[in-house]
Formats: structure tokens, sequence, C-alpha cells
């Protein structure tokens, strides 16, 4: 376990700032497909992930995790992957779900849970690369 | 002339006098670079915005998004409001190091009191920067060395002395400091512009403004809340540059503090100056 430095803090929020405006794309590309209840939950998975991106950079050097250098790079690869394609996902329900799983992500990184941590990059990538929902 | 009176000296007088010329400190340039980051540093109290003014702003554009009326905002700020402690802590240690400085090399025997920088280096809400104990030593005899200090060569030996004990902590409090600047409140603006564009994505996806007059009176509040976090954005970066520059210019200073001409010396520090007051000139006016 150890402390994150300004650069990896500052890569954690990039990755939040950028999967926050892909699931506002999603909805977007989808507003027509989505029921209201499904925009509002995406609507608010947004606004959290951002909050989270913003969580991060205030305090920065203070966060935690275990393997730090392993988990980020799980997580960049992940989100990088999720920002290129969400857009074009077709899959509500699948969007739905990945959403769901990057706030779980976001709250045990702001909590300092590096258990949740571990348990949730893990969730993210098996949402992501399930093929059916 | 010049060469008939060295012709005269004994060896001993010269080869004292010549070591005298290269190894004592410009105190002009060293008080002019000093007067100048002071001045930039002090536009830190101009920047009108914080880490808690972006977590109050950020509860407002919520409670705005959700139509939220309440008699008081709920709003919970607490971690912001210590990253501001922390950021305030490193600007007095550096702002108040600048000062000192810059009366020492002056010879301005002024009250100084390097208090509050001592206590502030030793508060536990420091945080996450390391200081270097030395640095806290050299800051408490800042005082006792201003009202000591007047004669030049007793000055010149107290400043060389002040500049290598504080170098290492000033590089890394002005690194620091430039991270939090650029990096991290700069940064905090971005989220506020895509919670920006997503309100006003949502307005329009929505179809809730149906008038041609209402869309153009969106688009046209959309771009211009736009523009003026992207000024702020703009400012915070500036003013992280200068500190770079200054962070540059006293690494010169600290290399160049036992061998260095008075000429060279000079030359060297008004490429950082004058870099650092083209600074504070664009600060000021995207601040005004």
């Amino acid at each position: 376990m150890a402390n994150l430095t300004s650069d990896q803090a500052k890569q954690l929020s990039d990755n939040f700032y950028y999967l926050g405006m892909a699931i506002g794309d999603f909805r977007y590309e989808n507003w027509e497909r989505l029921s209201l209840d499904e925009n509002k939950e995406l609507s608010e998975t947004q606004n959290m992930l951002l909050q989270t991106g913003e969580d991060i950079l205030a305090f920065s050097t203070t966060l935690i995790m275990d393997e730090v250098t392993e988990s980020l790079q799980k997580i960049n690869s992940i989100s990088a992957d999720i920002q290129g394609t969400i857009k074009t996902l077709r899959n509500i329900q699948k969007g739905l779900n990945i959403a769901a799983a990057l706030l779980i992500l976001g709250v045990a990184i702001t909590n300092r849970d590096t258990k949740g941590i571990g348990d949730s990059i893990k969730n993210v990538y098996e949402t992501w690369s399930s093929p059916q929902l | 002339m010049r060469t008939a009176l060295l012709g005269k000296m004994p060896p001993l007088v010269l080869v004292t006098f010549t070591l005298f010329l290269f190894s004592c400190v410009n105190l002009k340039s060293v008080g002019e670079f000093s007067v100048t980051s002071t001045e930039s540093l002090k536009n830190f109290e101009k920047i009108d915005y914080s880490f808690l003014q972006h977590c109050l702003d950020r509860c407002t554009d919520e409670a705005i998004r959700k139509y939220e009326i309440k008699r008081a905002q709920e709003c919970s700020c607490e971690l912001y409001q210590e990253a501001d402690s922390v950021t305030q802590v490193i600007y007095n240690t550096i702002e108040g190091y600048f000062e000192g400085l810059g009366h020492l090399s002056q010879n301005e025997l002024t009250t100084y009191s390097s208090d509050a920088v001592v206590n502030a280096l030793t508060a536990e809400e420091f945080g996450p920067v390391q200081i270097d104990s030395r640095f806290a030593t050299a800051f408490s005899s800042l005082s006792n060395t201003l009202l000591r200090a007047t004669t030049d060569s007793y000055r010149r030996k107290k400043t060389a002395q002040y500049i290598e004990e504080a170098n290492e902590s000033m590089q890394v409090l002005l690194e620091k400091f430039e991270v939090i600047i650029s990096t991290n409140l700069k940064g905090e603006l971005r989220f506020k512009r895509e919670r920006l564009y997503a309100y006003y994505m949502d307005m329009k996806m929505n179809q809730t403004v149906l008038s041609e007059y209402e869309k153009g009176q969106a688009a046209t509040d959309y771009y211009q809340a736009l523009e003026a976090i992207q000024r702020k954005e703009l400012e915070l970066e500036v003013f992280g540059e200068s500190l770079a520059e200054i962070a540059k210019g006293h690494q010169v200073l600290y290399d160049n503090r036992n061998k260095l001409s008075v000429k060279n010396l000079q030359e060297l520090l008004q490429e950082y100056s004058s870099h650092v007051k083209e600074l504070v000139s664009e600060f000021n006016k995207l601040n005004n």
C-alpha cells in the first residue's frame, strides 16, 4: 500500500474526467432509446464520476492504493477502451452496468478503501469484458 | 591607473581582494530578483478561486441541475478546505522567504518576523510535503540576521548562507505549489466546464427551450460562462509558469552563490527577473 504521487493522482483524475465525458456522450447518442429512468440514472453516474475526478485532484497525494503502478495501468487501459467504444455501444444494459461499476470504483478510491479498489477494478474489467449482459 | 594601483598591492592582499570579488554575492541582483519574485507570488492573493470555492460552486451547480430549492445550501467541503490550508501554508512560506531575502540583500533592517512561517512549517496539517529541518532553522534565524546585518560583507555571507540552506526546500515547495495551482486547481476547472456542457446539452436534448430567442440566449449564456472559466484557467496557468521561473532563478542563485563575478550573476538573474515580470504583467491583464 502506498501513496499516489501527484502525477499518478492527475492520471487517475484524467481517467474519471474522460469516463464522465464518455458516459455523457453515450447518453446523448442513445437519447431516444433510453427510458427516462435510465437516462436519469446515467446522468447521476456521469456527475458522480466527474465529482470523483475532482475529489482525486483535491486529495491528490493523500490517496492510497495497493500495487499502485499495476492498479493504475489496469484502470488506464480499461478507461481508454471504454472511452473509445462506449459512444457506439448498442447494448444499453451494458452501458448502465459499466457506469455502475465505475461508480463503485470511484467511491472506493475516494474512501481510500484499498481492498475495495482492487475488487472494483476486477469488477469493472469483468463487466466490460462480458459479451452478454 | 587601475594597473598601477594593482601593481603596488602586496600579493596576499591582491589574492584576497580577487577572491573576495569572485566569491561575493551580488546583493543588488539578489534584491531585485527577490522583489520581482515577491511581487509575482503576491498575485496568489488576487486569484479569486480556491478549492473551497470550487466545491461550493459545484454544490450550486448540482442544486441548479436538480432544481433543488433549500433554505440553506448543504455542502460538505472539509477536504477541499484542507487542500486550501496546505496551499496557504506553502504560499506563506515561499512568500515569507523571498520577502526575507529581499530585506537581507537590500539591508532593510525591518522588524521582520519569521514566527508565522516557522509555526506554519511545524504545523501538523502541512500534509504530504516534507520540509528539511535546516530550512525551518534558516527561517527562525532570519529575524536575528536581519537585525545584525549591518555591514556589506556580513550581509553577503549571510545571504549566501540563507540561499544555501533554503534552496532544497524552496525547490520542493515551489514545485509543489506549481502542481497545486497548474495541475490541481486549474484541473478542477476542467470539470466545471464539463458540468456546464452537460447542463446545456441536457437542456438542448430535452428541448426545454423552444423559442428561437431562448435558444440564442441559452447558447450565449453557455459561451459566456465557458469563457469565464477558460480565462480563470489561463490565469492559473500564467501564475504557475511564474512559479517555475522563480524556482529556476533561485537555482541559479544557489549554483552561483560563491563563484560568480558581480556582472555575470546580474546577467543570469536578469533573464529570470524579466520573464517573471512579463508573467506578472500577463497575469494582471487576465485578472482585471
